[in-house]
């Protein structure tokens, strides 16, 4: 066991991986419970209680950067180094940068977060970030695409598996997204606030073209990078179809870009731009589902697992919720139905579908995976995996139920009239007629939530007992993170 | 053609590989955004939209500080209801000076695109210091630090001079000043005038007195003054309908 | 040809077009032949050769 530990870890880099897989975990519990309370904010007004620091408005960028890019990034980080590595096989070039990668995305998200509670923001959802934090992701970006690309150039197998082609694209359309919707005007050298290049219709454009990519590339890609890897390996079979794959690829990366407009639709951007949004998203349903379907074909045939394996559940639903989503969204891409359900919180219940369902089943599922291959031991726990599972599921279900009513019941409310053609509701009774399902809300992230601590307890019990049993080994804290 | 074209030589060429996904994800971007920057019809020609004041400016400033744009759009669309609730519909023309543009995403609050003279001074005061207080049904946070924090205008006019370089005629010269005064006039054309900046601000705080108390010019001085300035900018019976359609 | 092109409202055909001719060349390149077909499902196999750590799994992964 010794033996085969140190020739692991000589045969690839998990130092970083380690770090970043830990730090994806912690982001997770911290972003989700920041996500609890500002939906608790919405049910309960009082949790504002009075403070700049506390209220809404503030700490709304907080959650969405702690979710997306702290546990997010740090899961997309730390699967990437995982699986550029096993499918290259071969060691991370240039490990000092990718430790810089490492330092530099944790002060992004740390810095990023004071900022917003203090008051700065760019005033642009999920950009939040203002100029000298957004230089400063432009510089780690650029090192991860530069650690990224040397490994592939230092691979031993000749061909590039599939897994790095979606993350690399993941990287490449982050980095272009990044840079043009962050043109901005710095008031002064000394001061964090900046006004952006563009304004009106230019702006929204590039924002959104920028906001639906970041969905795009950010949150599908990458994972869907993610589910290439990990679903076959985990499955112990490989890939249903790997021309399906290739397909997919082109497709989806192809194809994403040009769906922002649908954000807005019946706005003062011209007709021609959303329309062609609308037109795109509606044909991003058939990449969409060619790749749920090669991800479930890939475990039908294991589903004798499905029983025993709670990792595998996790995949599964994932899947489940991918397909979901990406025939949601489309729907919603419809001028028509968009006309109801734009501005409500049935768009809030789609981003948390994929967000959820989808972003984060996947990387539990994956991380999981990955821990006991990490540390060298055997997960503490299977049943706590189980009952995280069962957390998460319930707590989407009750999240995107709530918000399904509350989001169609506030788009009717809005255009109700009454028989003398007067508007039959005041706005604030549509905000009175959402509070039962606010608490639902708030109560199905909870459960999220609760599944998340578990498996933060099962990780660090699962990671101390790998650390214990190398030290048993004989081996010093070098195999300690 | 594709019968000699190896995909091989993308999946065991890095180099290859990147500037194809380069390629492919490129083009969408491309396609949508730079039109509307070459094409002048994104635009409708209405009289009336003009810069901020530096005092509405510094109030938009707090209204993204706020993060007000979580919870409160500023577009109305095209509809009957919206109509009636918000009033005309949003014109790409009165976000031309917004930078950013706050269209926003989610109206958990009503959209304040047209907020502007619907409401007192005195109410704003109330509603922001205590949104339940005038609304029992709100779920809006209070935000009664607005009334007690001085406004900070000493760098309102750098900030005037960044809005400047991304194209907001604000003047800082003679001659832009002279040209203000042809494009908007002379009562406009003074308070866009960055080197009369502050004197500007504190004098429309003065006047304006939206708090209520005319002794120091506070956040909410600011706030309100850009509340009440949304979607007051153009004079909609002067507008011809037949003349906006085309630009949907 | 040129005009049409230069012309914003056509974007959206002009889209179309481009997005099927591509889509037709990636399909014809993957599913064009059968040898071409056999070489790419060759490669799903690359995350099992990553190491010697199968038989560990089946140890551990109770």
């Amino acid at each position: 066991m010794a033996a085969s530990t140190t020739a692991q870890a000589e045969q690839y880099d998990f130092d970083i991986i380690k770090k970043f897989t830990v730090m994806a975990i912690v982001w997770a519990v911290v972003g989700m419970f920041v996500g609890v309370y500002i939906a608790s904010e919405l049910a309960w007004p009082f949790l504002n209680f009075d403070s700049p620091y506390l209220s809404f408005g503030r700490f709304r960028p907080v959650h969405t950067g702690a979710v997306i890019f702290g546990f997010g990034g740090s899961a997309l980080f730390a699967t990437s180094y995982y699986v550029v590595q096993r499918t290259c096989q071969t060691r991370l070039w240039a490990p000092g940068l990718a430790t810089f990668t490492f330092w530099g995305w944790q002060a992004i998200i740390v810095l990023a977060a004071l900022s917003y509670v203090t008051g700065y923001s760019q005033g642009r959802e999920y950009a939040e970030m203002e100029w000298p934090i957004d230089i400063l992701i432009e510089i780690v970006w650029v090192s991860y695409l530069a650690v990224f690309i040397g490994t592939l150039m230092n691979r031993k197998q000749p061909h590039i598996y599939v897994a790095n082609w979606f993350y690399l694209s993941f990287i490449l359309a982050t980095a272009l997204l990044h840079t043009f919707n962050n043109l901005a005007v710095p008031v002064g050298l000394f001061t964090l606030k900046s006004y952006s290049l563009f304004s009106g219709p230019q702006d929204a454009m590039t924002q959104w073209w920028y906001g639906h990519n970041a969905v795009g590339f950010f949150l599908t890609a990458a994972f869907l990078g993610m589910m290439y890897y990990f679903v076959p390996k985990h499955a112990g079979r490989p890939v249903y179809s790997y021309r399906l794959s290739i397909v997919h690829f082109w497709a989806l990366s192809f194809m994403y870009m040009w769906v922002g407009t649908h954000h807005l639709h019946w706005t003062a951007l011209p007709d021609w731009a959303s329309t062609l949004g609308a037109t795109f998203s509606i044909m991003l349903l058939l990449p969409s589902w060619g790749g749920m379907i090669n991800g479930i074909m890939t475990l039908s045939g294991a589903w004798d697992k499905l029983r025993t394996d709670p990792i595998m559940r996790f995949m599964i639903v994932a899947l489940s919720f991918y397909g979901m989503s990406t025939f949601e969204g489309p729907l919603m891409s419809l001028k028509d139905v968009n006309a109801l359900s734009h501005y409500t919180d049935w768009t809030v219940g789609h981003v948390h579908s994929g967000a959820l369902g989808w972003v984060a089943m996947i990387s539990f599922g994956s991380i999981y995976h990955m821990l006991p291959r990490l540390w060298n031991t055997q997960m503490y726990s299977t049943k706590l995996i189980n009952a995280h599972f069962w957390l998460a599921t319930i707590g989407v279900l009750l999240y995107i139920t709530a918000m399904w009513i509350s989001g169609i019941s506030q788009g009717l409310m809005w255009r109700a009239f009454d028989e003398f053609g007067n508007l039959q509701y005041s706005f604030v009774e549509s905000v009175a007629a959402m509070y039962p399902f606010y608490v639902m809300r708030a109560v199905g992230g909870m459960f999220f939530l609760a599944g998340m601590v578990l498996m933060a307890y099962n990780s660090y019990m699962t990671i101390r007992q790998g650390v214990r049993q190398a030290q048993a080994a004989g081996q010093p804290a070098a195999v300690a993170a | 053609m594709f019968k000699n074209f190896k995909h091989e030589a993308l999946e065991t060429n890095t180099g290859l590989l990147l500037v194809a996904t380069m390629f492919a994800i490129s083009i969408g971007g491309l396609v949508e955004i730079a039109p509307l920057f070459l094409i002048d019809d994104t635009m409708e020609k209405v009289d009336g939209v003009r810069p901020y004041t530096p005092l509405e400016q510094r109030g938009r400033d707090l209204y993204i500080r706020e993060g007000c744009y979580t919870c409160h759009s500023q577009m109305i669309r095209p509809f009957r209801d919206e109509l009636l609730r918000y009033g005309h519909y949003s014109l790409a023309a009165e976000s031309k000076y917004d930078h950013p543009f706050q269209w926003g995403s989610k109206r958990t609050g009503p959209d304040l695109a047209r907020v502007g003279g619907k409401y007192s001074d005195e109410w704003h005061v109330q509603h922001l210091i205590k949104p339940t207080s005038v609304v029992p049904e709100s779920v809006m946070p209070n935000y009664p630090w607005l009334l007690e924090t001085p406004l900070d205008y000493s760098d309102v006019g750098d900030r005037m001079r960044a809005l400047r370089t991304t194209g907001v005629p604000y003047s800082a010269t003679q001659a832009e000043y002279d040209q203000n005064v042809k494009q908007f006039g002379a009562e406009v054309a003074a308070q866009l005038h960055i080197p009369d900046a502050q004197k500007n601000l504190v004098a429309q705080a003065q006047a304006g007195n939206y708090d209520g108390d005319r002794s120091s010019v506070t956040e909410m001085d600011a706030m309100v003054a850009y509340l009440q300035v949304l979607g007051t900018m153009v004079d909609f019976s002067k507008v011809k309908p037949e003349d906006l359609v085309k630009y949907r | 040809m040129l005009e049409w092109l230069a012309q914003a409202e056509n974007s959206k055909p002009l889209g179309l077009l481009i997005f099927f001719i591509t889509f037709c060349l990636i399909v014809l390149w993957v599913y064009g032949s059968r040898k071409r077909g056999e070489r790419l499902e060759e490669h799903k196999n690359i995350p099992f050769l990553d190491e010697e750590d199968e038989a560990k799994e089946e140890k551990h992964g109770k």
